[in-house]
């Protein structure tokens, strides 16, 4: 009797398996029939051609706000057009975008940075070529960066926001310390001696400045007539010695003292707004892109300010770049509605005042003017440095740049290598050597 | 005699695949297809966005000869393994014996010494975590009124792996749960008769306790070691999520990660992938041959 009903019981058991593995089978021709009236409902409406488009960012939650605010005003100058917004953090923004573009489910329009040149060469981005003049107004857009979204003659990407990079100042720090705030035109000597005197002064778990051997390598490197990645003809712009050369200055004034050590640097990355030493008022000095001010200066009671870079042979170094930008989905179904919302997206001055300077100044004039006739105190002081900038790089002109392929995990690399110095792993000279044959290896695997 | 034997023999079997079914079914309908596709493409160069080149064993070759993250990640994975289990494991003994001492309203410390378990492999844990291991942490405090100034735990890529450790262990609910139902299974009276021969705590743990556990602990050793290779999260959020710093919390499973998703090399992570299940293989069926040597099934049919 007892058997009967484990008997039964399997036996329900394995119904409900399968009719779970048959539902599975038959669940998609019962949505295909939904799918099919949905179709219809679509072909019905074919006149107005009701249209979705899929965008997708990353970011804090108050860009996302301000960026679905901006998309609702498309939606609502273009009826005919609904926009699903989606975000991820920045951390985990681009493998969720990987993979979206490899099952072909990829949005119409996502935000690339500074790796732009890895999907470009994969061929995943829309050219935009044919759109403008059309559905893409680029008239008052910057030209520099019309030509850095123009990869391989494709017009790939639109930059929604420039920036200078600089060095940020905390100069109630240097008041405290009795020392001079620094100004234009210095030099990297300099930079380290500012830099030691600001932890002698204040003492210890006060630093003069983060390690920038990684985040202003490639700055480093053009103020001294090289760069990371020579785009024009397809190599690495650099050789080991120009590595080393860098890698040991910042090895050396850490040694002699006002460099944040590895182990706080690691807990406290200058790139996390929120965690940077420069808002406590523990480091004096960092290198940021000039979009973030505001943010760090809404942070901290400190009085910030930026300074250009200290000087190489050849300059500063710095230029306008893009901070980000849109791209479209090559694969994507409505090309003309991409192109129309990029457009938009720069050009429309209600846009403009919504998202203010969050992705960067904005990159047509009239928006900028608009912009800068209502700037708050940390507005202005960015647009006074990155006026600055502007008149420098009439002196001294350097070419925008870009990334090289394989950038995620070149960037991995050099962190690692900084780190390896900092954390007294390897000497200056093994690890960049280390460093280089990694770069040569990431680069050949990633040419297509 | 011998047919009634035969047919519970295969009624027995019967029942054992009824319940497996709801697992043959998943795996052949779902797991099976893109194991061998992953197969392929471990034979592949695949750059995610263009289609897979073959490139026969290239990327076996590189892993083994040419890639020292593989061996580091590789040393740091066991090194995991190798601390948490045991530590895991004995700690939810630990807790199992205490909590099988017939105290009153078994029912929730069970609960709630299970939680954890339920929480420990989500990401707002992890999170909390890095709060608790912090420069400046919960930790580091308590060390503090003793005069020790701790380094901070998370950032120091000497010390990280050790925090991720403390979270496994932390984790010891669902092995604890079940060793309580194996301790319940364990018959008082061979304690009697232990106390009467005038055995100690101590004896009658090592000599009964332990023997009449192995089963469960045999079940328990070889779903973590399982899971314990698997381990990614924890390394993930507690970590950068890039396997920082210093490469102290790239786990295999985080570097096949990055390398397939991150990377752009999905072929190369595919290989990856692979080598790992071949390990992760390899101990089970280790841990499966010296079962006979050490687990005693008390009830088993044939009277071993």
């Amino acid at each position: 009797m007892k058997r009967k009903s484990l008997w039964i019981g399997i036996l329900a058991l394995m119904m409900v398996v399968l009719s779970a593995c048959s539902g599975g089978t038959g669940s998609p021709g019962a949505s295909n029939s939904g799918n099919t009236s949905n179709n219809e409902q679509n072909d019905a409406t074919e006149s107005t051609e009701q249209v979705e488009l899929r965008v997708m960012w990353w970011g804090d939650q108050k860009r996302a706000d301000i960026t679905n605010q901006a998309l609702k005003l498309f939606e609502k100058k273009y009826p005919n057009v609904k926009i699903v917004g989606e975000f991820a953090p920045s951390t985990g923004y681009f493998d969720k975008l990987n993979t979206q573009l490899a099952s072909g489910t990829a949005p119409d329009v996502f935000f690339l940075g500074g790796n732009v040149v890895d999907y470009a060469i994969k061929d995943v981005l829309l050219d935009l070529t044919p759109y403008v003049g059309q559905e893409l107004n680029l008239t008052d857009m910057d030209q520099t960066m019309v030509q850095y979204g123009t990869l391989n003659d494709k017009l790939v990407h639109i930059s929604a926001g420039a920036n200078a990079r600089g060095v940020i100042i905390n100069k109630s720090m240097f008041d405290r310390a009795g020392i001079p705030v620094p100004q234009d035109g210095w030099n990297w000597e300099e930079y380290a001696a500012i830099s030691k005197q600001i932890t002698d002064k204040l003492g210890s778990g006060y630093y003069g400045t983060y390690n920038l051997a990684v985040d202003g390598m490639d700055i480093g490197l053009k103020q001294n007539g090289k760069q990371l990645y020579d785009m024009a003809n397809g190599t690495l712009g650099f050789e080991e010695a120009d590595a080393l050369k860098w890698f040991q200055y910042w090895d050396a004034t850490s040694k002699a003292g006002g460099v944040v050590p590895a182990e706080l640097q690691v807990s406290n990355p200058p790139g996390d707004t929120s965690k940077s030493l420069i808002i406590t008022g523990k480091v004096a000095m960092s290198l940021i892109p000039s979009n973030q001010f505001a943010a760090h200066q809404s942070l901290t009671q400190d009085e910030l300010i930026m300074v250009q870079l200290p000087r190489g042979d050849k300059g500063t170094g710095v230029v306008f770049e893009s901070s980000q930008g849109l791209s479209g989905y090559a694969k994507t179904k409505h090309p003309k509605e991409v192109a129309q919302l990029m457009s938009f997206f720069i050009n429309d001055p209600e846009v403009a005042k919504i998202l203010r300077s969050d992705r960067g100044v904005p990159v047509t004039a009239s928006n900028r003017a608009l912009l800068e006739g209502e700037a708050s105190a940390a507005d202005k002081i960015v647009y006074d440095y990155t006026s600055r900038v502007s008149k420098a790089t009439e002196t001294e002109p350097f070419a925008v740049s870009y990334n090289p392929p394989g950038n995620t995990e070149y960037s991995k690399l050099a962190e690692s290598t900084m780190y390896e110095i900092g954390f007294g792993r390897k000497s200056v000279g093994e690890a960049v050597s280390a460093f280089y044959s990694g770069t040569v290896k990431i680069f050949n695997n990633n040419q297509e | 005699m011998r047919a009634t034997r035969k047919t519970m023999q295969r009624q027995h079997n019967l029942t054992a695949y009824g319940f497996l079914l709801p697992w043959l079914i998943g795996f052949f309908c779902l797991t099976l297809g893109p194991m061998l596709g992953s197969l392929y493409l471990s034979l592949t160069k695949y750059n995610l966005l263009s289609a897979p080149k073959w490139v026969g064993l290239s990327n076996y070759v590189t892993i083994f000869t040419d890639d020292q993250t593989f061996t580091n990640s590789l040393w740091l994975t066991f090194k995991y393994v190798f601390m948490s289990v045991p530590l895991r494991l004995a700690f939810a003994l630990l807790v199992a014996m205490a909590l099988n001492k017939g105290i009153r309203a078994l029912g929730i410390y069970r609960t709630i010494y299970y939680v954890p378990s339920l929480l420990g492999g989500s990401v707002a844990i992890a999170i909390v975590w890095r709060q608790i291991f912090d420069g400046s942490g919960l930790v580091n405090r308590f060390l503090g009124w003793f005069g020790i100034e701790g380094p901070s735990w998370i950032s120091h890529p000497d010390y990280i792996v050790y925090t991720i450790i403390s979270l496994s262990i932390w984790q010891f609910g669902s092995a604890m749960v079940i060793f309580l139902a194996g301790l319940k299974q364990i018959p008082g009276d061979l304690y009697e008769a232990a106390q009467v021969d005038g055995a100690g705590k101590a004896r009658s743990f090592f000599r009964i306790t332990l023997p009449m556990l192995t089963p469960v602990i045999f079940f328990n050793l070889v779903m973590s070691i399982i899971n314990s290779f698997q381990a990614f999260t924890p390394a993930f959020v507690i970590g950068d999520g890039r396997g920082g710093p210093l490469d102290a919390t790239m786990f295999y499973t985080l570097y096949l990660y990055m390398k397939g998703f991150s990377f752009f090399e999905m072929g190369y992570a595919s290989a990856l992938a692979w080598i790992m299940l071949l390990i992760v293989g390899g101990f089970t069926a280790i841990v499966f041959m010296t079962s006979k040597f050490w687990v005693f099934y008390g009830d088993s049919k044939d009277g071993r």
